[in-house]
C-alpha cells in the first residue's frame, strides 16, 4: 500500500471537515480529507433537519452560544458565493401551554445575550394568521427571523468543492484505523487507514460520532460520544407549503422536540427523535420512533396527511458528554486537534468553529506548518445548475450547449443526464452520491423511474461494468448480474 | 425558437395516448402529435413482456409489445405523428406545454386541445414508512421489471415481494424463470391486490408462498439487503407480537400500489381528485380545463389495458372534436358520489349530455352475489362477487338520465343483494 | 380412481373458480366456471396442462441487450424450465422484426419461439431522436 505525504489530515468530510478544508484551503498547505463513507456528506451531516438555527437555544458563556448566532450569520452570506441553496425563511418555537410560556422568555432572552437579532413573542393568532395551518393549540410563539433552511447534501458539498478547487484532496471510502505518533508519543505523524499510510504532523478529529475513538487512539479521554438517534419523515412537495416558516415545540432535555418544517426544496421534514442507542453506524428508524414523529409533528400541524409521505430516514447525532463542543487542539500529542462533538446546532456553528479552529492553529501549530497564504484561492463555485429551478431561456441555453441537458433523467425532480454526468465528473461515484449532488431519486417516486438510468449512466461515466456500480459503496451492488446466467451455471 | 403547433396533442405513448392519438383522427382532427420522453413508443407495456393483454381489444391474448406494436401500427396508418425523446416538463396554465428534446433543445408546443397520458407510478418503501436500514436491493417490482426485461439485468437472486399487486405477482414467476429464488409474497391487506388468474399462474404454478394479512416490518442490512422481518398484523394493520419471522434475503420487490402520475396536470391547475389522485373528468373525459382531456391510468387504475385503450380513444374524439369547435357541453353538472363501499370512481361528474361509463372499485370485498347500482335507479347489474384488485363497471343512459328531470347528485355504489 | 381439482380459470382475467371431477382418468365435471372456454381450460388443465411462456433472448446490436420472445402457442407446463434453458443460450443479431421465428419447434414442442417486439440496431436508435 502506499505512503502519501501531506502538511494537514482532516478525519471526516461532514460539515465540520469540510468547513475546516476550505477554510484551509486559503493556505499554500496540502491537505487531504479522509471519509470512511462512498460519498459526502455521511452521517450527522447528510440527515439532519437542514436548519440554520438563529442561536437562542443555548445557554449565553457556553461555547455554542458563542459560535451559532456567527455561523447563522455567515451562512447568510456564504450561499451567494458558494451557491448551496438557503432559504431566509425564519422560524418559530411554538408554547402549546401556559406553563410553557415562561420557556419563551428564556429563550427570548437568552437570545439577546447571545446576539440573535429581531427575536419577538407573538400571539397564536398572529402566528395562525401568517401559518394558517398551524395548530389551533399554540397559545404563544417565539419567531427568529434569522432562522434559515438550508440543503445541508449542497452546503456540505459546496464547501468540499471549493476545497477541492482550491487543491485540498479528498479520499473517500478511506477509513482511518489509527494515528501514528512519534516514537516519544509528543507528536502526531499521521494516519493509517484501509487505502495506506497518510503522513502529516497536523491531524484534525473531525470525525462526528467516532471522534471519541479517534482521540482515544492518541491517548486522549477527556470527552465520550453517546449517539443519538433521529428519525425523520419527508413528504411529496404537494404538502411542502402547509408551512412557510421552520416549527419547533418547546425543547426538552432531549432536544429541541420533534419539528416541521418545509425543506430546500419544498418537501415538508418532520422529526426528529431523540432516542440513544449503542451502534455508531446503525442508521435505521423504527417504528416507534416513526411513530412519535407523526404524533409530535401533528401536534404542531394537525392537518399533516401521512399518506403523502416518500421517505423516512435517521441520522446519528454525536453528542459528547461534555454538554457542549469539543473544541482544543492537544498540547500532547502536538499537531491533533479536536473538533468533536459538533451537535445540534453543530451544522450551524461550524462555519464559525472552522475559522476559529484556523487561527488558533496558525498560532500554536505554527512551527509544524507554514501557513503562507494561497494567492490563488478562489472563494466562488457554482453549483451543478439546477435544471428545476432555471428560467426556459436558461434551459434553452444549456440544452443548446450540451444536449443532454434536455435528456431527463430523473421526472420527479427534473434532473437531466447533463447533470448527472457533471456530478460524475465532481466525483460522485454511486447511486447516493448522484442523489445528494442532483437530486435525482429524492423525488416523489423515490428512484422507481430513474434508477435503472442512473445506474447505466455511472456505468458509462466510471467505465465500470453496470454489476460493479453501488447505491452508497462497500457491497451494496445495485445489480447481481445479467439475466439468463443462471442456465450456464454448471449442473443446469 | 418557433413553438410547435398542432391541432390535438397528446402527453405520453403508452396505451392510453396511441389511442388517443388514433380516436382524435378518427374523430378528423388534422394534426395530432404525441409526445413520448422514450427513444421508443408504447411506455410500461413495453417491459411487460407476459401474454395477458388484448383479450376485449382484439379476441386474444397477447403480450405487452405485441399488444401496443398493433395500436401504434394503427396510429401509424391514421397519421398520426410521434415525438419521441420528447419530454414533457412543463406545462401552462392553458395547456401549452414545454418539451425538451436532445436534438431540437427546448420546444413549446400549442394545442387547440390535448389529452393527458401520463399514466401511473408505484408507490415506493418511503411511503410505506416501514422501519429499518436503507440497504441496495429494495426495488419496485416495475422497476425490476424493467431491468430484467429490458436492460437485461438481475436486481437479486433471494426475492421476497411485499404487496400482491399484479406487476409483483408478475414478476414472482419472471424471477424464477431466471433462476432466482422466491421466498413468497407478503400481503398486509386480507384479500389480494391482483388478480386471481394471475395468483394461480405465477405463484401457485411454482409453488410460490402467497401470505394474506401479512407484511415486511423492518428491513435489514447496511449495504446490501440481507433480509427482511415479517409478522401478521391485525384488524388495524398493526404487526401481532409474537408472530415476527426474520427472511434472509438479498431483494425486496414492492407490489403496493400504482399512483396515476400528474405532475403536469397540477402544473395546469386541472382539479386533482385526492382519492383517485388523477383530475376530476366527466363522461367525456373532459377534466376541469375545457382543453384539456385525459385518459387511461393517469385518471384512475385500471386492471385491463383493454379499457385503457377504450377510454383513451374516446377522449381523442372528444379532444378531436373540442380542437373543432364541435364539443359543447353544457353548464349542467350532475355530480357522481361513490356509495358506501365505493371509494374509488370515475368520472366524478357528468354533464347530461351522452351516455357515461362509469369505472369503480369496491372498499370492501364482497364474496356472494351483489351488485352495481347508480341511483335513483339508473343501472343495476347482478354480479357473482366484488373484490377490491377487480374494477367493476357501470353504465348510464342517456335517456334515463334525461327522464330523472332535475336531478344534481347520482350515487355509485357496490352492495349485497 | 375418483379425484377432484380445484382449478382457477387462467383463460380470462375474471379467473374463475372451478372444480373439476376425474374418475378413472377421464373428466366427469367441471363446475364454477361462467363460460364455456373455462370448460375448455379445465379439461386441458386436468389432462394436459400448458402455459404461454414469455421471456427475453440476448440480442447483438440492438437498442436493448435483451429483446422479449414467446411461444407462439401454449407449451406443455412442465417442459417450461427446459424452453427457458434453451431460450437462454441463444443471442441473436439485430434488427428483429415481430413475429420472426427465433426458435423452431422448442423442444420438440412443435411450438416455435418468436420475437413479440421488432427491435432496431442501436445505431438506428442513436441517429433517430427526434420526431416528426
Amino acid at each position: 500500500m502506499s505512503t502519501q505525504y501531506y502538511d494537514i489530515i482532516i478525519i471526516g468530510g461532514g460539515i465540520v471537515g469540510s468547513t475546516i478544508a476550505r477554510e484551509l484551503s486559503r493556505y499554500d498547505v496540502r491537505v487531504a480529507v479522509l471519509d470512511k463513507a462512498a460519498e459526502l456528506p455521511s452521517g450527522a451531516s447528510r440527515a439532519n433537519s437542514g436548519m440554520v438555527h438563529a442561536g437562542y437555544d443555548d445557554k449565553p458563556g457556553t461555547v455554542k452560544a458563542h459560535f451559532c448566532p456567527k455561523g447563522n450569520e455567515m451562512y447568510r452570506n456564504l450561499y451567494e458565493e458558494l451557491d448551496f441553496t438557503l432559504n431566509k425563511v425564519g422560524s418559530y418555537v411554538c408554547a402549546l401551554a401556559e406553563n410553557e410560556i415562561p420557556h419563551l422568555n428564556l429563550l427570548l432572552e437568552q437570545g439577546r445575550k447571545n446576539g440573535v437579532p429581531s427575536l419577538e413573542i407573538i400571539s397564536g393568532d398572529e402566528l395562525r394568521s401568517r401559518e394558517p395551518n398551524a395548530s389551533k393549540d399554540i397559545i404563544a410563539a417565539l419567531w427568529a427571523p434569522t432562522g434559515c433552511i438550508i440543503n445541508n447534501f449542497e452546503a456540505v458539498l459546496a464547501f468540499m468543492d471549493n476545497a477541492q478547487q482550491n487543491g485540498v484532496e479528498l479520499f473517500l471510502e478511506t477509513e482511518v484505523s489509527d494515528v501514528l505518533l512519534s516514537q516519544d508519543k509528543r507528536q502526531v505523524v499521521g494516519v493509517n487507514t484501509n487505502k495506506g499510510l497518510f503522513l502529516s504532523p497536523i491531524v484534525i478529529n473531525a470525525a462526528g460520532v467516532h471522534s471519541d475513538e479517534i482521540a482515544k487512539k492518541v491517548g486522549d479521554e477527556s470527552f465520550v460520544i453517546h449517539p443519538r438517534r433521529g428519525d425523520y419523515f419527508i413528504t411529496d412537495k404537494y404538502v411542502g407549503n402547509l408551512v412557510k416558516s421552520f416549527f419547533f415545540p418547546c425543547p426538552s432535555e432531549a432536544g429541541k422536540g420533534i419539528t416541521v418544517a418545509p425543506t430546500a426544496d419544498h418537501n415538508l421534514l418532520m422529526g426528529p427523535t431523540s432516542i440513544f442507542q449503542l451502534d455508531r453506524d446503525k442508521t435505521a428508524t423504527t417504528r416507534d420512533g416513526l411513530e412519535q414523529v407523526i404524533e409530535g409533528a401533528r401536534r404542531l400541524i394537525p392537518s399533516i396527511p401521512m399518506n403523502m409521505a416518500i421517505t423516512t430516514f435517521a441520522g446519528l447525532r454525536a453528542d459528547p458528554d461534555t454538554g457542549d463542543f469539543v473544541i482544543n487542539i492537544l498540547k500532547r500529542p502536538h499537531g491533533f486537534v479536536n473538533v468533536a462533538g459538533i451537535k445540534s446546532p453543530g451544522f450551524t456553528s461550524a462555519p464559525a468553529i472552522a475559522q476559529h479552529i484556523v487561527e488558533r492553529m496558525k498560532d500554536e501549530l505554527k512551527d509544524l506548518v507554514d501557513f503562507k497564504p494561497d494567492k490563488n484561492f478562489v472563494p466562488e463555485r457554482k453549483h451543478i445548475p439546477r435544471f428545476a429551478y432555471l428560467s426556459m431561456e436558461e434551459r434553452s441555453a444549456l440544452a443548446k450547449k450540451d444536449p443532454r441537458y434536455a435528456q431527463i433523467v430523473c421526472r420527479c425532480e427534473s434532473v437531466t443526464e447533463g447533470q448527472v454526468v457533471e456530478a460524475i465528473r465532481r466525483g460522485a461515484k454511486t447511486v447516493a452520491a448522484v442523489k445528494i449532488w442532483t437530486r435525482a431519486g429524492a423525488g416523489r417516486c423515490q428512484g422507481g423511474f430513474c434508477g435503472p438510468r442512473v445506474i447505466e449512466i455511472l456505468s458509462r461515466e466510471l467505465n465500470i461494468p453496470m454489476e460493479e456500480v453501488t447505491r452508497h459503496g462497500g457491497h451494496s451492488r445495485m445489480l447481481v448480474g445479467k439475466t439468463k446466467e443462471y442456465w450456464f451455471r454448471e449442473g443446469m | 425558437m418557433s413553438d410547435i403547433i398542432v391541432d390535438v396533442a397528446v402527453i405520453g405513448a403508452g396505451p392510453a395516448g396511441i389511442a388517443a392519438g388514433v380516436g382524435a383522427k378518427e374523430a378528423g382532427a388534422e394534426k395530432v402529435a404525441i409526445f413520448e420522453r422514450d427513444w421508443d413508443l408504447g411506455g410500461i407495456l413495453q417491459q411487460c413482456i407476459h401474454p395477458g393483454f388484448g383479450l376485449h381489444a382484439f379476441g386474444e391474448e397477447l403480450t405487452g409489445p405485441e399488444y401496443v406494436h398493433r395500436w401504434i401500427s394503427k396510429a401509424r396508418e391514421a397519421g398520426v405523428e410521434f415525438w419521441t425523446n420528447s419530454m414533457v416538463f412543463h406545462m401552462e396554465d392553458d395547456g401549452s406545454f414545454w418539451i425538451m428534446n436532445p436534438s431540437l433543445g427546448i420546444k413549446r408546443v400549442v394545442s387547440k386541445s390535448l389529452v393527458l397520458a401520463m399514466g401511473c407510478r408505484e408507490r415506493p418503501l418511503g411511503a410505506l414508512g416501514i422501519p429499518g436500514t436503507r440497504p441496495a436491493g429494495i426495488y419496485t417490482a416495475g422497476t425490476a421489471q424493467r431491468l430484467v426485461n429490458m436492460e437485461g439485468y438481475m436486481p437479486g437472486n433471494r426475492v421476497v415481494i411485499l404487496g400482491s399487486g399484479d406487476v409483483g405477482l408478475i414478476m414472482a414467476r419472471r424471477m424464477i424463470w431466471e433462476g432466482a429464488e422466491v421466498l413468497g409474497v407478503y400481503e398486509i391487506m386480507p384479500w389480494p391486490g391482483g388478480l386471481r388468474r394471475n395468483i394461480a399462474q405465477c405463484l401457485d404454478d411454482y409453488g410460490i408462498p402467497f401470505y394474506l394479512e401479512e407484511t415486511v416490518i423492518e428491513v435489514h442490512g447496511k449495504d446490501r439487503l440481507e433480509g427482511v422481518t415479517v409478522a401478521k398484523v391485525d384488524k388495524n394493520r398493526n404487526p401481532i407480537v409474537g408472530t415476527e419471522k426474520f427472511l434472509g434475503c438479498d431483494t425486496l420487490l414492492l407490489a403496493v400500489g400504482l399512483i396515476p402520475e400528474n405532475e403536469l396536470s397540477r402544473m395546469a391547475n386541472v382539479e386533482i381528485n385526492p382519492v383517485t389522485q388523477g383530475p376530476i373528468v366527466n363522461e367525456f373525459l373532459q377534466t376541469t380545463k375545457p382543453n384539456i382531456f385525459a385518459a387511461g391510468n393517469v385518471v384512475i387504475v385500471y386492471d385491463l389495458v383493454d379499457w385503457v385503450s377504450m377510454e383513451g380513444e374516446r377522449a381523442g374524439r372528444n379532444a378531436a372534436l373540442f380542437a373543432a369547435g364541435k364539443f359543447k357541453p353544457g353548464e349542467k353538472k350532475i355530480k357522481v358520489s361513490g356509495g358506501d363501499n365505493v371509494r374509488l370512481y370515475s368520472p366524478q361528474w357528468l354533464s347530461g349530455q351522452s351516455d357515461a361509463t362509469i369505472y369503480m372499485r369496491v372498499t370492501q370485498p364482497i364474496e356472494k352475489s351483489c351488485k352495481v347500482v347508480v341511483e335513483p335507479g339508473l343501472y343495476e347489474k347482478r354480479l357473482r362477487y366484488a373484490r377490491p384488485g377487480e374494477m367493476n363497471e357501470a353504465h348510464v343512459k342517456l335517456q334515463d338520465l334525461q327522464a330523472l328531470g332535475d336531478v344534481d347528485e347520482i350515487v355509485v355504489d357496490i352492495k349485497e343483494v | 380412481m375418483s379425484e377432484e381439482r380445484r382449478i382457477i380459470c387462467t383463460a380470462c382475467p375474471v379467473g374463475c373458480f372451478m372444480i373439476a371431477k376425474e374418475e378413472n382418468g377421464h373428466v366427469v365435471s367441471i363446475s364454477g366456471n361462467s363460460c364455456p372456454r373455462g370448460e375448455e381450460y379445465a379439461k386441458i388443465e386436468m389432462t394436459d396442462p400448458r402455459r404461454v411462456f414469455a421471456s427475453t433472448v440476448r440480442v447483438e446490436g440492438g437498442a436493448l441487450l435483451v429483446c422479449p420472445v414467446r411461444s407462439k402457442e401454449p407449451v406443455p407446463k412442465d417442459k417450461i424450465f427446459e424452453i427457458t434453458k434453451a431460450v437462454a443460450h441463444v443471442t441473436v443479431k439485430a434488427p428483429l422484426e415481430i413475429g420472426q421465428v427465433i426458435i423452431k419447434n422448442v423442444c420438440d414442442t412443435g411450438v416455435d419461439i418468436v420475437a413479440s417486439r421488432s427491435l432496431p440496431t442501436k445505431q438506428s436508435v442513436e441517429l433517430v431522436s427526434q420526431g416528426g
